[in-house]
């Protein structure tokens, strides 16, 4: 008797999960209003326990770096002659960089977009993805689709957005794709999360033009085709860019310049990509 | 009848506590230590737990509860790990006919089995469906070591919810008795 029940609850129910998976998938926005009277109660509480759980993390690390402060401290000592004679040198080139982007009227655009800070709040608790939630959400102006910057690179895009909460999805998850461009010789490429590579701190570059001139060490931002992120933005350094084997394109791995060990604080910018756009889309990458 | 429904609504009560309480600190507080390079999975410790302590129904239910908290967490097709969830509540309910307070090998057979196929059913469903066909790497570095994670926290959090288990037992013995 007590058998049956549970038999027919579980078959209740599964067609009830297929359902809603179904429904959900055609109709994005289907349980937006659940998840955001969930996220009033449980996004307080979040914020509550990771605010105590990082007030302890930074304690514990403040007293073992105090140990290695000491030996820091000799060597940095030494770097700083180093950097002096450095610094001097790049001043003149700084001004030299100064003129040569007036020149070409190339003002680096993303430091003028409106920013808004955020706390990391929580992250996914599976180890297949990368995901994390902040504390920012419709009501402070964050809007699906947003780009996230971190440690003064890209680092995410908003996904979903409750009135108090909001979801990223980092540019590190298996499923992220961005379409991006060298900065200098404006080829384009798709930086792709991957996440065997991230296992060595990496990103994959890939869909590189053969003929295209990017080489080791270039600078990687977000392509002026992208069709949700803003353009300029620096995400890494390309590193090994090898041919691939049908002789066709070239691809490689990408250095990210944003630290996704360590994700306390973002920045979220409050502007639109399509606000921007006029034309021309990527289908295939974001 | 009406004390039982009481004394039912305290357990649901309780265990719906234990549920937020176990998502909260999986989300909150295990990515924060770097020690740990994998998050063990407490909302699957529970969901079997409660399945092979309480039986199915239990199990089902917690299942449930638990899958949705993570649905509603995540982006995507909401449902997703409602449905494994479910399943898994199920099927460890069967084993509820070979519980004994003290046995705890087949629970840890069952967290690694469990383990197993929740990681196979996001693998097969999120990642193979992309055509990321190396398994092997996966398993050795994602799968693995959620699992010996999982297994340890089962070592001491199935003691616990037993423990927890008898008290309320007992709470429940002496107000019958009492009542009576």
């Amino acid at each position: 008797m007590d058998n049956k029940t549970s038999k027919y609850m579980l078959i209740i129910l599964t067609v009830l999960c297929t359902a809603l998976i179904v429904i959900s998938s055609v109709q994005t926005g289907f349980m937006d209003p659940l998840r955001n009277t969930v996220g009033y109660v449980l996004v307080p509480v979040q914020r509550g326990v990771n605010a105590v759980g990082t007030g302890i993390y930074n304690k514990l690390e403040e007293h073992a770096e105090l140990k290695n402060a000491y030996a820091e401290n000799a060597e940095l000592k030494d770097r700083i002659s180093t950097l002096t004679e450095e610094n001097n040198r790049l001043r003149s080139e700084t001004e030299e960089l100064q003129r040569l982007r007036e020149m070409y009227e190339l003002d680096n655009e993303y430091m003028q977009y409106t920013k808004v800070a955020a706390r990391v709040i929580a992250k996914d608790s599976e180890n297949w993805f990368e995901v994390f939630r902040i504390d920012k959400g419709s009501s402070d102006g964050i809007e699906p689709d947003m780009n996230v910057l971190s440690g003064g690179g890209l680092c995410g895009i908003v996904t979903e957005v409750g009135a108090n909460y909001a979801t990223v999805r980092s540019i590190i998850d298996d499923e992220s794709r961005v379409s991006a461009m060298s900065q200098h010789s404006s080829d384009s490429c798709i930086v792709a999360g991957d996440l065997k590579l991230f296992e060595d701190g990496r990103l994959a570059l890939t869909k590189i033009d053969k003929d295209a001139n990017i080489s080791d060490g270039d600078a990687i931002v977000t392509s002026n085709i992208s069709a949700k992120f803003l353009p300029g933005i620096l995400i890494g350094y390309a590193s090994d860019i090898t041919i691939d084997s049908r002789h066709l394109t070239k691809s490689g791995n990408l250095i990210p310049v944003a630290d996704f060990d360590n994700l306390q604080e973002v920045f979220v910018i409050t502007e639109l990509k399509t606000d921007m756009l006029t034309d021309s889309e990527t289908p295939e990458a974001q | 009848m009406n004390r039982h429904i009481k004394l039912l609504l305290q357990r649901a009560l309780i265990n719906i506590l234990i549920l937020l309480g176990a998502f909260t600190v999986q989300t909150c507080v295990f990515p924060l230590l770097p020690m740990f390079s994998a998050v063990p999975n407490l909302l699957l410790i529970l969901t079997f737990s409660f399945g092979f302590i309480y039986g199915r129904k239990t199990g089902m239910l917690c299942g449930l509860a638990a899958g949705v908290l993570m649905d509603l967490f995540y982006t995507g097709p909401f449902g997703f790990y409602c449905l494994i969830f479910l399943y898994i509540g199920f099927f460890n309910g069967i084993f509820n006919k070979y519980y004994y307070n003290d046995f705890i090998q087949l629970p840890l057979i069952l967290c690694a089995v469990n383990e197993l196929i929740y990681n196979f059913y996001i693998y097969v469903l999120r990642f193979l469906v992309r055509g990321k066909l190396d398994i092997g790497y996966y398993f050795m570095n994602i799968v693995l070591p959620e699992m010996v994670f999982s297994l340890i926290f089962t070592l001491f959090l199935y003691r616990v919810f037993l423990g927890a288990n008898k008290r309320l037992d007992v709470i429940e013995d002496k107000r019958g008795t009492n009542v009576a």
